[in-house]
Formats: C-alpha cells, structure tokens, sequence
C-alpha cells in the first residue's frame, strides 16, 4: 500500500514547482501554466487527505470536480486577459522594455 | 479494502514511484522547455499522469474529469491561445530573470516544498485507505445524487460563477473588439476619435 504521506510529499512538491514558476517566471502563458501545476497539486492533496482519513464520501468527489471545473473557467479568463495585454503592449512579458510603448 | 499481497504491494509502490517521477519532471518541462508550445503540450501530458495517481486513489471519476478537462481542454486552450499570441512563441522576445530574482524564487519554493514535504514525512499519516472507500467512489449514481439532489443549490452557485466568469470573459473580448472599430466606440463610453480622411476614403472603395 501506498503511504498517505507520499502523496502529500508529490502534491507539495507540484505546489512548490507551481510557486517557483509563478515567482520566477516573467511570460504570462509560463505563469499561468505555473498556477494550473500548483491546482494540480492542490486537488492530489485533496483527494488523498480524503481518502485516507476515511471521509471519502461524496463531498470531497463534488468538490474536486467544481474545483476542476472553475479552473477551466478561470484559464479561459487568464487567456483572454493575455490576449488584451497583448493587443496592448504587443507581448505577453511581464518586464519587457517596450511595456511603455502603449499603441 | 481487501489486503494485497506483497507482491502486489510492491508493484503498486513502484507504480506510484514512476507516476510520481514522470509528473515532477514533466511538469518542470512545461514550465522549462524553451518552446512553449511544447510546454503547454507537457503540462497536457503532465496532466494526464496526474489522472493516473487519481486512479491509485480509487477516485475513477476524479481521473475521468482531470482527463477530460485538463489534458483535453485546459491544454488545448493554452495552445491555441499560444497560436493567437505569435511573439509568445518567440523565445527571443522574452524577458529572462535575473540571477538574483531567480534565486529568490528557487529559495522560496526549495523551502515551501522542504518544509512542507517534510511535514507530510514526518506526521503519522494512516498508511491504509479504510474499509469502504472505493465503494463511495465507484458509485456514480450516488455522486449525482449528492451533486443535484443534496447540494443542488451549491451546484448552481458554483455554476452561475462559471458562467458569470464566461460573460465576462465574452465581454472583454468584444468591448476590445468594439474599440478597435471606431464608429462604435461612442456606445461603450468612450469619446468616438475623429476618423482620419485617407481611412474614410479607403473604406469608401472598399
């Protein structure tokens, strides 16, 4: 049997490269995908606390599954974002030089 | 939860192991890789692994919809959005950190992950899914029940958020659309510009 503990260890560790990526990162597209890794982490945490602490019902279940669904919403609002930035200022970095040269 | 024998204990262990390693390096690929078009496509196959540790969990429904809406659709979305961004996909254009931001970084998230990793470690987690459980995941009639019967209402808020956030989403995509047409700039509140002669003139002939 698997101990819960490394899949807390795995879902920690996606959390961690997610808040790496998202610190370190300056590309949006890169920064985003960086948040989706850390939900991804999230959600592994979840179900395994859920499953092993034997309170796997149905709430956990439903909860995941509306957490997976706002975060298809939520990317489709990042990327929309990312458009207009990008019609804006002509990139989508975070810190690039030609920021100020708005069209 | 019926004992497995050592055997299959064993093999279920490794299993994990190789999800475990195939998802940490994937997804450092995805946030790596030099083109990002390959790194939108391995956060879809990072995704997909994810789906496969769901499954280890006994949760199928949960692998279902990380399948369906992370590697199918979430990933998808960031390549095409990567298609309509076409300076995204120029390596050159992008600003890199500098070594002490990235150090910065790489120290916040080394210690998040040791701290809490070593958390998970060190806590006296229970080692055995309980008796029962996958019956509780099995069940999709039991699922939909509690989703539309029991928590109906919850359902419905987190589904007008969903749709609250895809109108708007809408709409900031035609309002910018709308500005970049300049007879009909007055209606979302913004001074109609002056249209320069030579543009009316070229939209006369065409």
């Amino acid at each position: 049997m698997v101990p819960l503990s490394w899949y807390l260890v795995v879902a920690f560790m996606l959390i961690g490269l997610g808040a790496y990526g998202m610190i370190v990162k300056r590309n949006l597209i890169r920064i985003l995908i960086g948040a989706e890794i850390m939900g991804n982490g999230v959600n592994i945490a979840l179900v395994a606390f859920a499953v092993y602490g034997g309170v796997f019902s149905y709430t956990p279940q439903g909860l995941v599954i509306l957490v997976i669904a706002i975060a298809a919403a939520h990317t489709a609002l990042a990327l929309v974002l990312m458009l207009l930035y990008n019609r804006r200022y002509g990139h989508v970095d975070l810190g690039s030089p030609v920021q100020a040269e708005v069209k | 939860m019926q004992e497995l024998d050592p055997l299959l204990q064993l093999f279920e262990q490794v299993e994990f192991l190789l999800l475990a390693g195939i998802i940490l390096v994937f997804g450092y690929l995805a946030l790596e890789h030099k083109d990002i078009v390959y790194a939108a496509f391995f956060f879809g196959v990072m995704a997909s692994f994810v789906a496969g540790l769901f499954l280890l969990l006994e949760a199928p429904f949960i692998a279902g919809m990380q399948i369906a809406v992370y590697t199918g659709g979430i990933s998808a979305l960031i390549i095409f959005g990567v298609l309509l961004l076409p300076r995204a996909q120029d390596r050159t254009l992008e600003v890199l950190p500098s070594p002490r931001a990235r150090k910065i970084g790489l120290l916040l998230s080394a210690f998040v992950m040791a701290m809490s990793g070593g958390l998970a470690l060190v806590f006296p987690w229970s080692t055995d899914i309980p008796q029962g459980m996958p019956e509780y995941a099995q069940s999709l009639q039991g699922l939909a029940e509690w989703l539309w019967q029991s928590h109906g209402l919850y359902v419905q808020i987190i589904a007008l958020i969903i749709l609250t956030t895809l109108v708007g989403t809408l709409a900031l995509m035609k309002m910018e659309k709308a500005e970049t047409l300049k007879d009909i700039t007055a209606e979302f509140g913004v001074e109609a510009a002056p249209m320069p002669d030579d543009e009316k003139t070229e939209e006369a002939t065409n």
